[in-house]
């Protein structure tokens, strides 16, 4: 047996339908069990007061990436059949600015808000009304835009390949600074518990 | 100093393994893994059902339909190939085979003059994990012969997708050459789709 | 909607806040639960040779309101197009559109274990109501706007690509931590 299960045609389309709606529930289950269903423990990330949102995507980095690597590495898994889309420099740096700001407006990203409105805040189904109308805004603004959103096209670009270096290497150099940055973390969030007591 | 792996707290011990890991991550190669290991029955068992096997009439009406859901190798030299090649056909030699122009999940068409070069070729990618690597029954000669060169006495039942005059479908070829398969507008929409979130 | 009906029961809708906060079981350990969701998107590449995502589902769903609404319209523009496919198949009937109907299983099913469904508005003492909602559409509008701009959201390009080691994924990812504490003092009012 060789994964991608799917890709090697293990199963087909419609059944991929009931792989994604069971591996949805899993990712729903987590975000709510880390409390990312509640918008104001989301956004203290920003306010430097509870790191966990730092904390939990960096781990669920390491775990997959590691994950990924071993069974890569064991030859169970083929990586060159992992989709993952294609770099775009400068809008994906421009999207993530604009991202990172919503996120503070709204309280919310598209995937943390579906686990908000299951746990019935209707501020997440505003949220996601605005996530609807901004896609729409942005369809209609295609012609005009597609030109900016095509450019700066590098293709599958992975970190190794950019910067020279082995995979290996950047597997335990992004390890070593998920680390650092909880252990980071970890002491900027008492030393702002420290400054609340005091006030 | 009192080190007691027992009384470290859940996340130190997860930092632990993860350093363990990601150090031993450094003398690994994710790419380098996929050893597969030949299947001799398997392989033998398909040759006996002949599943490996593409006829030239099949392979005609997908030409004619522009199909774009497999990849035909020409593995002749590139003269030859210049020369003449079936219409969508790509030209790599043996040598270029298991390398990353080809994906372990496509259907490949491999043909060459007769059937032993592809014979070979598709037992190397069958080695490789290559599944759904085919050969075109009877290679190019067999192309020749009933497809180019057919009289219209000999018409096979598929030949009604065919244009009737043989002189036409040799003209034909650059006509119905659809585009290739990346740039096909019905497997396009499909890629992008996919682009995560 | 049925699930806010259920919970509305539960708590009378603007008192949800601290008082039934308290009650809610705590939140797992972020590193035990980054573990558990690290684990689930390994999965997902595993067995479909993908990551998870989000915004894509919204995007399937923007297509097929365009599409039915007007349906040349949506066909002439390449990004609606994209997402409605060759039309074989209905646009929804799409990887993600399934995946998000699963995380809002899976975040109902977590959430009513832990006693934390609860109907409500999400917010700091110093804002009324109406602001939150008003900042919450805006917001959304915005991470609509950056989430296509970016080719998918965090869950699509910064867990999803970051796990693979995607080049574009990672500078993503710090930008979106840039653009959050760079605006983050101005909108102090509305969580703090």
């Amino acid at each position: 047996m060789s994964a991608p299960f799917f890709k090697f045609g293990a199963f087909g389309d419609e059944a991929s339908l009931v792989v994604a709606f069971a591996i949805g529930i899993g990712f729903g289950f987590f975000l709510e069990r880390a409390g990312f269903g509640s918008a104001r423990k989301l956004t203290d990330q920003f306010y430097l007061k509870d790191l966990a949102v730092l904390k939990v995507m960096f781990t669920a980095i390491v775990t997959a990436m590691l994950g990924i690597f071993y069974l890569s590495w064991m030859g169970f898994m083929d990586l060159s059949l992992v989709y993952f889309g294609s770099t775009y420099l400068v809008p994906q740096i421009v999207g993530g600015l604009i991202l990172g700001v919503g996120f503070v407006v709204g309280g919310y990203c598209p995937g943390t808000s579906v686990v908000a409105l299951a746990t019935g805040k209707l501020d997440a189904l505003v949220f996601l009304a605005g996530v609807t109308v901004g896609i729409f805004g942005f369809g209609e603004a295609w012609p005009a835009i597609a030109g900016f959103v095509n450019s700066t096209d590098l293709g599958p670009l992975t970190l190794p390949q950019a910067f020279g270096l082995r995979y290996g290497l950047v597997v335990f150099l992004v390890v070593v600074a998920a680390l650092g940055a909880f252990k980071g973390a970890e002491a900027v969030e008492r030393r702002m518990a420290r400054r609340e007591g005091a006030v | 100093m009192n080190i007691s792996l027992a009384s470290w707290s859940l996340p130190s011990k997860l930092a632990l393994v993860a350093l363990g890991l990601g150090a031993l991550a450094l003398f690994g190669d994710p790419y380098g893994g996929g050893a597969v290991t030949i299947q001799p029955r398997e392989l033998a068992a398909m040759v006996q059902k002949e599943v490996d096997h593409v006829s030239v009439q099949e392979l005609s009406d997908w030409v004619l339909q522009g199909r774009t859901d497999y990849r035909l190798i020409d593995l002749r030299d590139a003269t030859a190939y210049a020369a003449y090649h079936i219409p969508t056909a790509e030209n790599l030699l043996i040598t270029e085979l298991p390398g990353d122009s080809l994906a372990r999940n496509e259907k490949i068409v491999l043909y060459s003059e007769g059937g032993i070069h592809s014979a070979q070729a598709w037992f190397l990618l069958q080695a490789e994990g290559y599944k759904g690597a085919t050969i075109l029954r009877g290679g190019l000669d067999e192309w020749n012969d009933r497809i180019l060169h057919r009289a219209p006495a000999a018409s096979t039942p598929t030949a009604g997708t065919l244009p009737p005059t043989p002189g036409a479908t040799v003209a034909a070829p650059p006509a119905v050459k659809p585009p290739p398969p990346a740039a096909a507008p019905a497997a396009a929409p499909k890629k992008k789709k996919k682009e995560g979130c | 909607m049925a699930i806010l009906n259920e919970t509305a029961r539960l708590e009378p809708r603007s008192t949800a806040t601290a008082a039934a906060r308290r009650e809610a079981a705590p939140y797992m350990n972020p590193y035990l639960a980054g573990v558990g969701l690290g684990l689930v998107l390994l999965a997902a590449f595993v067995v479909m040779g993908r990551g998870l995502g989000a915004s894509g589902a919204f995007s399937s769903l923007v297509a097929w309101l365009v599409s039915a609404v007007a349906p040349a319209h949506a066909q002439a523009n390449e990004f609606y197009a994209d997402y409605l496919g060759s039309g074989v198949g209905h646009p929804l009937k799409d990887w993600l559109v399934f995946e998000v109907l699963g995380v809002l299983v899976g975040g109902f099913l977590s959430g009513l274990l832990a006693g934390r469904v609860q109907r409500g508005v999400e917010k700091g003492p110093r804002i009324s109501t109406r602001g939150r909602l008003t900042l919450a559409f805006t917001g959304g509008a915005l991470m609509g706007i950056g989430a296509k701009l970016a080719r998918g959201c965090t869950s699509g390009q910064a867990l999803s690509g970051g796990a693979v080691l995607s080049a574009g994924s990672w500078a993503f990812m710090l930008m979106v931590f840039a653009g959050g504490y760079a605006t983050a003092w101005f909108l102090r009012r509305q969580w703090q």
